[in-house]
């Protein structure tokens, strides 16, 4: 059944079957050749109960605060204000890429967009400044995979869904691994640029007083990141209510730069629409999916499987990793994270480990996925932006990156702390 | 006659597409109503969690013709560019088939759900007991478009394979190109 299972699945993902279908089709052929019970006549009703989730909400929510914030223009601002502060450190814009990445990220969720909108303002300047290329179009796309990590990502709200997990917690969590991780990055960029001092390009000092004047600019992004996550923390607010909030202060925003208007807001609408409709049906047949998989007991046998092994617990999990990485290299990753988490998550948590912990983990490898070759639709991006050169330059340069964020899955394994202390405090 | 009624099927998805996102839009207001007064006043409106779950599965269901013509739905390309180029159009017509044929399931499902919803008078069950047929008609007919829009598609599909126009069949149910998707997610 199992491997059935799983041929079913590649046939239909290989032959770039719409995903949505593929999970849908799977589980209608399982119930018809698995199951004694007509399971789909639960399909309008799971439909129904999912698409108008409230916690779901936040979906469409979230997606239109950062269609919203990209065309209120504060990106190139923020980048010359983060500049400013980070251009003295030795690799001078490419922190600005990775900080201005984290704090788009934080309020976008999307990477590719976070990737294509900040690689449009820094790549012109690695000739003007004296930069190697490659690790400079690294920073572009590892610090566009942030976005998965730090709050609020649209991937926790998927995650808790699936694996009945509290998004507020999950929120909790990856505050501190996804700050940490932009600190790892940066910090690999400043070892590259003592080993070799000619990649750095040229260094940007500026003044204290400059710095003070550019504050402003970062205070858009930085007070839309406060009003929906710090609503969340101080538990005024569930995450939708806060998407909410996010939504109303990025209109706000926009208003006050002089860039609200009918135009904008339609265009806002349609990024958005056109996003929550192709991820709304893929959850929709993930979730009967799910369904059909428990009731014929597959979950069950898998993880049965597993713990019947007879490895340890941390075995399990490294293998798990190992595994979760190697289909990271060729799977598009939202439709890793429907597919891998409910199946997965089960088997973790009856080995012992936390979900809220294991939420995060699979974060990290969600982001490994987005710069690992062949198929990383960062490193794409940031290809389709620069426009010439070979595709090699930034895999090249993505990979110290790819270093980075295994020294953050083995921080992850070695200190859970580092994902549940902040919740910890709360609940 | 099928590249006209194409366009104006079009048309109408975007309008839906437009309508759904303006009640995204008035959720968003009405949920930040009820959290400004629920903190500041200690008031609850009472529902604006119903109402935006209603507000949101409508508008989502709505923007699925959207999305298809569009080809927003995610389709995993990493085997595609290994297939001979002439069977590529068949592997874009098969993913829609499959897409379509999935949808269908879920409409022939929720008619009949929607038909009980009718018949029995069904109310939510909350304080507001809302005539559940007012939200889940628009979602039905959500589905509904969906499935005609892709059927559309497919047949005009069909007929510009027919008449060798290739960029044509790739522009309706080819797998969008980098730049493309690009351009989606930037301004």
């Amino acid at each position: 059944m199992l491997i059935k299972t799983l041929l079913i699945l590649l046939a239909l993902i290989g032959l770039a079957v719409p995903i949505a279908a593929s999970l849908g089709w799977l589980g209608l052929i399982l119930q018809w050749t698995d199951s004694p019970m007509p399971l789909h006549r639960a399909i309008s009703d799971m439909a129904w109960q999912t698409s108008t989730d409230f916690l779901l909400v936040a979906i469409p929510m979230f997606v239109m605060m950062g269609e919203i914030l990209l065309r209120a223009g504060i990106t190139e601002k923020m980048y010359d204000g983060i500049v400013k502060w980070l251009g003295w450190l030795p690799g001078g814009l490419m922190h600005s890429n990775i900080g201005s990445s984290a704090l788009f990220a934080a309020t976008s969720g999307s990477s590719v967009a976070t990737a294509a909108t900040i690689g449009t303002v820094a790549v012109p300047q690695i000739k003007k400044r004296g930069y190697n290329e490659s690790l400079f179009l690294g920073t572009v796309a590892a610090g566009g995979t942030l976005g998965i990590l730090i709050p609020p990502s649209i991937n926790l709200i998927l995650y808790g869904l699936l694996t009945n997990t509290s998004v507020p917690e999950l929120y909790l969590a990856g505050f501190i691994p996804g700050f940490l991780l932009a600190l790892l990055f940066m910090a690999t960029v400043v070892v590259a640029c003592i080993v070799k001092p000619e990649w750095g390009g040229e260094k940007l000092l500026y003044t204290w007083g400059e710095r003070l004047r550019a504050l402003p600019s970062l205070v858009p992004p930085l007070g839309i990141f406060v009003v929906v996550v710090g609503s969340i923390y101080a538990g005024w607010a569930t995450p939708t209510e806060a998407a909410a909030l996010g939504v109303v202060a990025s209109m706000i925003l926009a208003t006050v730069n002089g860039k609200m208007s009918i135009d904008m807001m339609r265009q806002a609408i349609e990024g958005t629409m056109r996003t929550t409709a192709m991820i709304m049906l893929i959850i929709i047949a993930a979730v009967f999916l799910n369904f059909v998989l428990s009731i014929i007991g597959l979950t069950q046998a898998l993880t049965d499987f597993v713990t019947g092994l007879g490895w340890t617990p941390m075995q399990t999990m490294l293998m798990i990793v190992a595994v979760l990485i190697l289909i990271g290299c060729f799977m598009e990753t939202l439709s890793m994270l429907l597919t891998m988490a409910p199946l997965i998550t089960p088997i973790v948590v009856a080995l012992g480990f936390d979900p809220v912990w294991f939420g995060i983990l699979l974060m990290v490898l969600l982001e490994t996925a987005l710069i690992t070759p062949p198929i990383g639709i960062n490193l794409y991006v940031v290809q389709g932006i620069r426009k010439a050169g070979p595709m090699i330059d930034v895999i090249k340069g993505a990979l110290p990156f790819v270093l980075t964020m295994f020294v953050m899955l083995g921080l992850l394994l070695a200190f859970p702390q580092l994902a549940l202390w902040l919740p910890s405090l709360f609940y | 006659m099928l590249d006209r009624l194409l366009n104006s099927t079009r048309k109408v998805s975007l309008w839906l597409t437009w309508a759904g996102g303006t009640l995204i839009v008035l959720s968003a207001f009405l949920v930040t109503l009820e959290v400004l007064l629920r903190k500041f006043f200690n008031i609850s409106l009472g529902g604006a969690d119903e109402i935006s779950g209603y507000a949101f599965g409508v508008a989502t269901t709505l923007a699925f013709s959207y999305a298809l013509f569009e080809r927003a739905h995610i389709r995993v390309d990493a085997l595609l560019g290994t297939f001979p180029k002439a069977l590529r159009p068949i592997i874009n017509f098969f993913g829609l088939v499959m897409l379509i044929g999935f949808a269908l399931v879920v409409v022939v499902m929720v008619w009949s759900m929607v038909s009980d919803t009718l018949e029995n008078g069904s109310r939510s069950i909350t304080p507001m007991r809302v005539p559940l047929a007012i939200p889940q008609i628009p979602w039905l007919i959500g589905w509904m478009l969906f499935v005609f829009s892709g059927v559309l598609i497919g047949l005009v599909a069909i007929q510009r394979y027919l008449s060798g126009d290739e960029n044509g069949v790739q522009e309706l149910i080819g797998v969008k190109s980098l730049d493309e998707q690009i351009q989606d997610e930037t301004v």
